[in-house]
C-alpha cells in the first residue's frame, strides 16, 4: 500500500542507499503530503535513521534521488530542520543549553556572524515552547534525557523551517515529555508545517500519527494511517528481514568493491 | 634574584621580545590544543608534532642555513602530509585510529632522525641550532626567527575566534552543521591547518617533542575548573602563558637548558593543582563532601537508633548498648553522639543518652524516610518486604523535603510500612 501524493511536499524517487557497499534501504519510491504528522515505523535495523539521513544529504545515496518541495535540497536547506539522534553528540561539551537552540539559528546567520539580541530572543522563545525556559543557562551536561531532547527540538524550532525531520525524538523519554512534545509537535502541524519522525513505539504511533510511513529495509507502506494499518502490512514489516534480501546484501558485501555503485 | 628582577623588568628588549612571543603561542597552541582536547582527537596533535621533523631538517637542507621560512615552510608540508596522511588512511583502510596514529607519529619522526644524523655528518657549522628542535629553546629564537613565529600565533588566534561558532558546531555536533549545510568538511581542513600552525610555531620554543603538551595540558587542566567555552579557552591560554614563561625563565638563567621540558614541568603542576584543588570537580573537594555525607549518615544511625528505643518504650540508650550495635563505626558513632549533644539534639547523662526535642523530629524524619521508601519500594515496585531495607537503609539519608512530599502524596499518606510499623509524624504523640 504506496499511496501517492499531488504536490508532494517531499518526493523521494527510487532511493536506495548502502553503507559500506552493504544496501540498507532498497529502491524507496515515496512522496509525502504537507502540513501533516508523520511516522517512519519499522523494526531495528530498518533504515528509518538512513533514510531520514539521506533526505538531509548526510549519507550518499547510491541511487536515486530526492526533491523537497519540488528543488534540490541545497536549495530549500533552510526551510528543513533536521533533530539528530540525542545520543549522537557528547553532551559533556561546554556549553549551555542557550548556546545549543542558539546552533538553530546558524544556519540564516550563515558563517563567521555571531548570533545577536534577535537570536537570543529567538532561542529563548523556542526554549519557553518546550518548557525549558528556566534552564537558559544550565550546563547541558546537567539535563535529564528528556531534558537533552527537549532542548534539541527547541534547536530545531529556532530554524523557523516548514518541514522538520526528527530521529527518534522519542527515545529514553519520560511519559510526560513525551506528551509535551506531541503536543508540540500537532500545534506545529495545524500551522501547516509538515514534521517527519522516526518512531519505535507502533502503539502510540498510532495516535500520533495521521500519515504512516513503514519500512524493513525496503518501502512497506507510506500512506494515510487508516489505510495502511493493516495485519498484513503490519507482518511484513516487523515480521523479521526479509530472507533473501539478507542474502543479497551478503552477497554484495562480500565483493571486493562496490557493484551498486554508477 | 638579580636575574629575576633583569628578567621580569623586561629591561632587555629582547627578553621583552621572547616573553611576547612565547605569550601569543600559548594562547595560539591553548586555543587549538583545547579544541583538539574536546574533539577527543588529542593524540592527532602528537602525531603532528612529531611529524614536523622531517620537514625541518629538509628546509634546513634546502636553504642549508637556518632560515626561518624555509623551516616553517617544510614543518608546515610534513605536518600537512602527516594529517593528510592519517586522514586518508583512515577512509581507505580497517586500521582503527589509534594505530594510524603510532604509525605516523614513528615513521614521520624516525625519518627526521635520520635526516637530522645526516645532516650532523655534513659537519654544517649551522647545524648547532638545528638540535634545538627536539627539545625547544625560546632564548635562542632569534629576533626574525620572532616575528615570524608571533604573525602565525595571531594568525591563529583571529581565525579561531572568528571562526568560534564553526568550531564548536563540528566539535559538539558536525552532523548537524552538515545538515543546516555549513561546509564541516572545510571548516575540519581549516582546523587541520590551525593545528599544524600551532605546532609549527612552537617547535623551536618548545621542540618537536613535547609540543603535543603544550597543545592538550593547558585544555585538560582547564576543564577542571569551568563548564563554560569561553572561561575554558581563557584558562587554558592563562595556563600555557604562565607555563610558557616559567619555561623561558629556566631557560634564560641556567644556559643550555631546553624551555621544552620545564613548560611540561611547571604545566603538569598546574594540572596536578586543578586535578586535585579544583572545586566540584577537584579530588579535594570530592573526598571532603563524601566525608561531610559519612560524618551525616553516622550521626542519623544514632538519632535513629535512639527513636527505635524509645518506640520499645525505653527512654534512651546507653553509651555501650549504642556503641555495640555500629561495631565497625565506634570512633564516628562516639563523635556523632558529641556533636549531637553540641547541637543540642541529645542529652548524655552518666552514660545514659536521651533524645531532646529537636533531635526526636530530626530522628522521626529520617525514620519515616526509610519506612514511606519501604513502602514505596514494596507498593510500586513489587519488592518483598524482606527485601526493602537495604536500600532505604541508603535513601534515608538522600531523600529531599520535595521528594518526601512527592512520596507522601504518591502512597496517600500512609500510617504504616511493610512491616507494620508506624510511619512516625510530627503531630504524632510521643
Amino acid at each position: 500500500m504506496i499511496q501517492q501524493v499531488e504536490n508532494p511536499i517531499l518526493e523521494i524517487h527510487d532511493l536506495t542507499v548502502s553503507y559500506d557497499q552493504s544496501p540498507v534501504l532498497w529502491n524507496v519510491d515515496l512522496s509525502l503530503p504537507e502540513g501533516k504528522l508523520i511516522g517512519i515505523l519499522g523494526p531495528n535495523g530498518a533504515g528509518k535513521s538512513t533514510l531520514i539521513k539521506a533526505i538531509m544529504g548526510l549519507v550518499q545515496a547510491s541511487g536515486g534521488y530526492v526533491k523537497i518541495f519540488d528543488k534540490d535540497l541545497d536549495q530549500v536547506r533552510n526551510r528543513i530542520s533536521y533533530v539528530p539522534q540525542r545520543e549522537s553528540v557528547d553532551w559533556n561539551f561546554p556549553a549551555s543549553v542557550l548556546d545549543v537552540v542558539l546552533m538553530g539559528t546558524y544556519g540564516k546567520l550563515g558563517l563567521f556572524k555571531r548570533p545577536g539580541k534577535k537570536e537570543k530572543e529567538l532561542a529563548h522563545s523556542c526554549l519557553e515552547k518546550v518548557g525549558m525556559s528556566a534552564f537558559a543557562s544550565r550546563q547541558i551536561s546537567e539535563l535529564s534525557g528528556g531534558q537533552q531532547q527537549r532542548v534539541f527540538i527547541a534547536r530545531a524550532l529556532a530554524q523557523e523551517a516548514d518541514l522538520y525531520l526528527m530521529d527518534e525524538p522519542f527515545a529514553g523519554v519520560d511519559m510526560a515529555t513525551e506528551t509535551a512534545i506531541f503536543q508540540l509537535l500537532q500545534e506545529m502541524s495545524k500551522e501547516g508545517k509538515t514534521i517527519v519522525v522516526v518512531h519505535h513505539d507502533i502503539h502510540s504511533a498510532m495516535s500520533y500519527f495521521e500519515w504512516i510511513i513503514m519500512l524493513n529495509l525496503h518501502l512497506v507502506a507510506s500512506g494515510p494511517k487508516q489505510e495502511v494499518v493493516s495485519e498484513e502490512l503490519l507482518r511484513k514489516t516487523y515480521g523479521g528481514k526479509l530472507n533473501l534480501l539478507t542474502k543479497v546484501t551478503d552477497l554484495i558485501r562480500k565483493k571486493e568493491f562496490n557493484p551498486l555503485k554508477n | 634574584m638579580e636575574d629575576f628582577l633583569y628578567f621580569f623588568s623586561f629591561q632587555d628588549s629582547s627578553i621583552l621580545f621572547i616573553v611576547m612571543g612565547i605569550t601569543l603561542l600559548g594562547i595560539g597552541s591553548a586555543y587549538v590544543g583545547t579544541f583538539s582536547f574536546l574533539d577527543n582527537k588529542a593524540l592527532l596533535g602528537d602525531a603532528i608534532s612529531h611529524a614536523v621533523l622531517p620537514g625541518i631538517c629538509l628546509g634546513f637542507i634546502l636553504a642549508g642555513e637556518k632560515n626561518p621560512f624555509y623551516i616553517v615552510g617544510g614543518a608546515i608540508f610534513s605536518g600537512a602530509l602527516a594529517t593528510f596522511l592519517s586522514s586518508w588512511l583512515k577512509e581507505n583502510t580497517k586500521l582503527s585510529e589509534d594505530s594510524i596514529i603510532a604509525v605516523i607519529l614513528s615513521v614521520f619522526f624516525g625519518f627526521g632522525i635520520v635526516l637530522l644524523t645526516m645532516i650532523q655528518k655534513t659537519g654544517n657549522p649551522e647545524m648547532a641550532g638545528l638540535n634545538q628542535f627536539i627539545f625547544g629553546n625560546a632564548i635562542g629564537i632569534l629576533e626574525e626567527d620572532l616575528w615570524v613565529y608571533g604573525s602565525l600565533s595571531l594568525l591563529i588566534i583571529l581565525t579561531l575566534s572568528l571562526l568560534l561558532k564553526e568550531f564548536s558546531l563540528l566539535v559538539f555536533n558536525a552532523e548537524y552543521g552538515k545538515a543546516i549545510g555549513f561546509p564541516m568538511k572545510g571548516i575540519r581542513v581549516v582546523f587541520n591547518i590551525l593545528m599544524i600552525l600551532s605546532v609549527v610555531i612552537g617547535i623551536q620554543a618548545i621542540g618537536v617533542v613535547l609540543m603535543a603538551a603544550l597543545l592538550i595540558t593547558p585544555g585538560a587542566a582547564a576543564r577542571f575548573w569551568t563548564d563554560r567555552l569561553g572561561t575554558l579557552l581563557i584558562l587554558a591560554a592563562l595556563f600555557a602563558i604562565i607555563s610558557g614563561i616559567v619555561g623561558t625563565y629556566i631557560s634564560f638563567i641556567i644556559p643550555q637548558m631546553p624551555t621544552g621540558p620545564w613548560v611540561v614541568v611547571s604545566l603538569s603542576t598546574l594540572a596536578l593543582i586543578s586535578f586535585l584543588f579544583a572545586p566540584k570537580k577537584g579530588v579535594l573537594f570530592r573526598f571532603i563532601s563524601r566525608q561531610s555525607y559519612l560524618k551525616k549518615t553516622h550521626k542519623e544511625h544514632v538519632l535513629k537508633s535512639l527513636y527505635k528505643a524509645m518506640e520499645k518504650q525505653k527512654s534512651g540508650l546507653q553509651i555501650q548498648e549504642l556503641l555495640s550495635m555500629y561495631p565497625v563505626h565506634k570512633t564516628e558513632t562516639l563523635k556523632s553522639i558529641k556533636t549531637l549533644n553540641k547541637i543540642n539534639q541529645l542529652t548524655v547523662k552518666e552514660g545514659f543518652i536521651e533524645l531532646n526535642e529537636s533531635g526526636k523530629k530530626e530522628a522521626k524524619r529520617i525514620v519515616r524516610l526509610h519506612r514511606l521508601w519501604e513502602l514505596y519500594l514494596n507498593e510500586y515496585m513489587n519488592i518483598a518486604p524482606d527485601h526493602v531495607h537495604d536500600s532505604a537503609e541508603k535513601l534515608e539519608h538522600l531523600i529531599t523535603p520535595e521528594l518526601e512530599e512527592l512520596l507522601d502524596n504518591r502512597l496517600n499518606y500512609p500510617k504504616l510500612d511493610p512491616h507494620q510499623e508506624n510511619i512516625p509524624r510530627d503531630h504524632d504523640d510521643h
